[in-house]
C-alpha cells in the first residue's frame, strides 16, 4: 500500500460515521498528499469490522407450547410498553459551536414538488422510523474508544448512539441485546453513532422524530450507493465506447488502449477498467429540506439522487458546510424537538414551496 | 563422647513428620481430602457388596417399548436397566433418563433384582413428571458437587441438604455452610459456578447408586456435621430401617432418596442464578439457587433470561431444620400407571 493510498483512506475515514462502539486502535497519521488514483482506493468493506457484534442469530425450532410463546410475547410487550420516557438529564442550550445528533431514515420514494414560481423539482421522501437514543458516550470515553486517537479533532466531542426500527429480542444475539439494556428499548435493526458536543446530549430511550429538523434546513446525508455489481467501463467510468458499425470488431463497449508504452511499459496501477461498481459510502452535503410531515415522520429532501435503493437506510445530520451554518436568529430545536411534550402541525412546508391546498392562480372579477 | 552419627540424626528429624502431619490434619481439613476419603469408603463398600454375589443367576426382563417388545435374559443383582438398553438401540440408550421397573421408577444404574417388566422414561414423553423430578433432583446433587469443588482450598464447605424437588418454585436448590454467611457473589462469580456445572455436564459422569448401612454412612459423612446428624433419621425412614442411599458423581458422594438421572450429560443449559442467606436453628446457611434445561431443549436467550430472573427470587422450599430432613421425608416412591 503506497503512502498516497493510506492518505486517501485516512481522509475518507475522517468523513465516516462509525457504527457501534469501537475498540481501541491506534494508527500513525502520515503526511497528506494528493490523491491521484481514485480507482485504486479500497472503497468498501467485504466483511464487517471485527469489533462489530453480530445482530441476528441463527433461528432454530424451539418447540415451545403456544401458551409459552404467548407468555413471552406478553413479557416483551409489558417490558417495553412505555414509549414516553421522562428526561431527567439537563437539556443543553444551543451555541454557535454546538453540534446536535442526527436521525436515521429510510428512503421511501421520489416524487416531484413545485415551488411557488412554478418550478418543478424532484424530492426524495425519507421516513424517520422508530428512532431512539441508545447510549450517550462522554468525551473521555469516546477518546479511548475512537480508533483515530491522533485525529486532529476537538477533544470536547461526545458520541450519541442512535438506533432505528425495532427487532424482536428473541431474534437477536445476546451480545447485541445487551447494548440496549441501559436504554430499556427493544433492539434496533440499524445502529449508528453521531458525534456531538456534550451540551447536545440526550438520555437513553429518548425518541427522535422528523420534527428534529424544519423545512428550509440543510442536511448532510450519508448513505451507501446502489450496488450495481460488475460493470463495464462505459457505465463505470463513462467511457464512450466505439461505433456499432464501420468495421469495429467485437469492441463496441470495450475500454480500448490501456497504456502508452515507452520506459514505464506496463499498465499503470489505477487504470480504469471494468469491475465492481456501487455499494460505496457517500455523503451528500448541503441537501435542502422542503417539507416535513410530523404525523408520519416523513422528510422531503431536494433531489432524486440520495444514495441507495428505496427502502435502504440513510443518516441525516445538520450540514457542516460553512454556508449553511446555523445563526443565533435561526437556532435548531436543541438538543432535539420533544414531540411528546410540545405540539406541532402535521404538515410543515418551506416558504418557497407551493402547497397544493393553497390557491395557485386567481382571476379577479372584471366588470 | 560418642561420634555424631549424621544419618541417624536426620532420620530422627524426619520421624517427627507423623506428629506434624497429625497436627496439620487437625488444623486443616479440605474438601478434596474429605472427598477422597468418601470415595475410598464408597469403593470399598461397593466391592464388598459385589463380592457377596457368588453365583450368577439369570432373570427374565420383559422389555416394552421401542424398537420392539422383547424378553432379555439378564444377570440377577448385576445387570442394570442401562445394560438392558445397551442390548437395544443407541438412540434408546442416549435418551433414557429413568427406567420403569414393575411400575416403579428405577435408576438406570441400579441393579435389577428379579424377573420384571421394563420400560424407559425420557424427557420428551407425554407426561414426564417423574423424569422432571429426577432431573431437578440431579441438578441439586450436581450443584452440591460443584460447591465442594469450586471454592478455595482453605475454605471448607459443609453441605447441608436440599428440599424435595419442585420445578414450580422456579429453581433447584442446595443449602450449604460456607462459614461466611455475608457472601454476596458478583455476576462473574455466579457465571464461574455455572461454568463448573457445564463442565460437570460435559464430563458425562454416571450417577452411581449404593445402598449402605447407617454405620457406613456415618463413616462417610464423619466430617460433615449436618449430614452426620441427618443419617439416623434417614436410615429410620428407609424400607429396611437401617439403610441409606448413597450416590456418587465423579469424586463427589452424597445421599439422596433418588432416583437420579442416568448421567450428568443430560444437563443442558444451566445457570446458577442467586445465593440467599437463610436462618437455621444453629446459625446461618447459604441457599444456592439455579435453573436448568435438559440437553437438547433449545431456548433463545431472552426466554431463558425470563427463567433466570424467576430463579433469582428466594426459593420457597423448606429451610432445613433438624430432625426433619426434607429430601427424605416419609413418602413411598410413586407407582406409575400402565401406559
Amino acid at each position: 500500500m503506497s503512502a498516497g493510498q493510506i492518505n486517501v483512506i485516512t481522509q475518507l475515514f475522517k468523513k465516516l460515521i462509525v457504527n457501534g462502539v469501537t475498540d481501541t486502535l491506534s494508527r500513525q497519521t502520515p503526511c497528506v498528499t494528493q490523491v491521484r488514483n481514485m480507482s485504486r482506493v479500497k472503497r468498501r468493506r467485504t466483511v464487517p469490522p471485527f469489533w462489530l457484534s453480530k445482530t441476528t442469530r441463527t433461528l432454530y425450532p424451539e418447540n415451545t407450547t403456544p401458551e409459552n410463546e404467548a407468555f413471552v410475547s406478553d413479557v416483551i410487550a409489558s417490558q417495553y410498553s412505555s414509549p414516553l420516557r421522562s428526561d431527567p438529564w439537563e437539556r443543553g442550550h444551543w451555541t454557535e459551536k454546538s453540534h446536535r445528533c442526527g436521525v436515521i431514515a429510510r428512503k421511501i420514494g421520489v416524487y416531484p414538488m413545485w415551488k411557488k414560481d412554478g418550478t418543478r423539482l424532484l424530492t426524495t421522501l425519507l421516513q424517520v422510523s422508530d428512532n431512539h437514543v441508545i447510549k450517550y458516550i462522554p468525551p473521555e470515553e469516546l477518546a479511548n474508544t475512537y480508533f483515530r486517537q491522533k485525529l486532529n479533532r476537538n477533544p470536547n466531542t461526545a458520541g450519541l448512539v442512535v438506533g432505528a426500527d425495532s427487532l424482536d429480542p428473541r431474534q437477536v444475539t445476546k451480545e447485541f441485546h445487551s447494548l440496549f439494556s441501559e436504554s430499556g428499548i427493544l433492539p434496533k435493526k440499524k445502529v449508528t453513532k453521531f458525534l456531538i458536543t456534550p451540551d447536545a446530549k440526550l438520555s437513553p430511550g429518548t425518541p427522535l422524530y422528523a420534527s428534529h429538523f424544519r423545512p428550509g434546513d440543510y442536511v448532510d446525508i450519508y448513505g451507501v450507493t446502489i450496488d450495481r455489481g460488475f460493470q463495464g467501463v462505459m457505465k463505470r467510468w463513462g467511457f464512450h465506447g466505439m461505433p456499432k458499425t464501420h468495421g469495429v470488431t467485437k469492441s463496441h463497449r470495450h475500454g480500448g488502449n490501456t497504456g502508452g508504452g515507452g520506459e514505464k511499459a506496463r499498465v499503470w496501477p489505477g487504470t480504469k477498467m471494468p469491475g465492481h461498481m456501487g455499494r460505496n459510502r457517500r455523503v451528500h452535503k448541503g441537501v435542502k429540506i422542503w417539507r416535513i410531515n410530523t404525523h408520519y415522520n416523513v422528510i422531503w429532501v431536494h433531489g432524486p439522487a440520495i444514495p441507495g435503493l428505496t427502502g435502504s437506510y440513510v443518516y441525516l445530520y445538520d450540514s457542516h458546510l460553512p454556508m449553511h451554518k446555523r445563526s443565533p436568529d435561526n437556532p435548531p430545536p436543541f438538543p432535539t424537538f420533544f414531540q411528546d411534550e410540545e405540539d406541532i402541525e402535521d404538515e410543515l412546508y418551506d416558504e418557497n414551496l407551493h402547497v397544493f391546498s393553497d390557491k395557485s392562480i386567481g382571476f379577479a372579477e372584471t366588470k | 563422647m560418642q561420634p555424631f552419627n549424621r544419618r541417624l540424626f536426620l532420620l530422627f528429624l524426619r520421624s517427627h513428620n507423623h506428629v506434624s502431619k497429625r497436627l496439620l490434619h487437625k488444623q486443616r481439613i479440605t474438601n478434596a481430602s474429605v472427598q477422597k476419603k468418601r470415595c475410598d469408603i464408597f469403593d470399598k463398600e461397593a466391592k464388598r457388596q459385589a463380592a457377596l454375589i457368588t453365583n450368577i443367576e439369570k432373570i427374565e426382563v420383559n422389555y416394552q417399548g421401542q424398537p420392539e417388545d422383547c424378553t432379555l435374559i439378564m444377570n440377577k443383582i448385576i445387570s442394570t436397566p442401562y445394560n438392558c438398553a445397551q442390548h437395544l438401540t443407541h438412540a434408546i440408550l442416549e435418551r433414557s433418563v429413568l427406567a420403569e421397573v414393575n411400575g416403579k421408577v428405577w435408576d438406570m444404574h441400579r441393579p435389577l433384582e428379579e424377573d420384571c417388566t421394563l420400560s424407559f422414561l425420557h424427557f420428551r414423553q407425554a407426561d414426564p413428571y417423574y423424569v422432571n423430578r429426577a432431573f431437578w433432583r440431579s441438578a441439586s446433587i450436581m450443584l452440591g458437587a460443584v460447591l465442594e469443588k469450586a471454592f478455595k482450598e482453605q475454605l471448607y464447605v459443609e453441605l447441608c441438604s436440599f428440599p424435595s424437588p419442585n420445578v414450580r418454585t422456579g429453581s433447584f436448590v442446595y443449602d450449604a455452610d460456607l462459614k461466611m454467611s455475608d457472601w454476596k457473589p458478583t455476576k462473574e462469580e455466579l457465571r464461574t459456578l455455572s461454568g463448573e456445572m457445564v463442565k460437570l455436564s460435559l464430563a458425562n459422569l454416571p450417577f452411581e447408586r449404593l445402598e449402605v448401612d447407617a454405620k457406613i454412612a456415618l463413616d462417610v459423612f464423619a466430617d460433615n456435621k449436618y449430614k452426620k446428624a441427618q443419617v439416623p433419621y434417614i436410615a429410620a425412614q428407609s424400607e429396611s430401617g437401617n439403610s441409606v442411599m448413597l450416590y456418587r458423581v465423579g469424586t463427589f458422594v452424597d445421599m439422596s432418596r433418588g432416583p437420579l438421572m442416568s448421567h450428568t450429560g443430560h444437563m443442558g443449559k444451566v445457570s446458577i442464578a442467586s445465593v440467599h442467606p437463610i436462618e437455621v436453628e444453629n446459625g446461618q446457611l447459604l441457599r444456592f439457587q439455579g435453573v436448568a434445561l435438559p440437553k437438547g431443549f433449545l431456548l433463545n436467550h431472552f426466554s431463558f433470561g425470563i427463567l433466570e430472573k424467576r430463579a433469582e427470587h428466594l426459593n420457597i422450599g423448606r429451610v432445613p431444620s433438624l430432625p426433619v430432613v426434607d429430601n427424605l421425608n416419609v413418602k413411598k416412591q410413586g407407582i406409575i400407571s400402565a401406559k
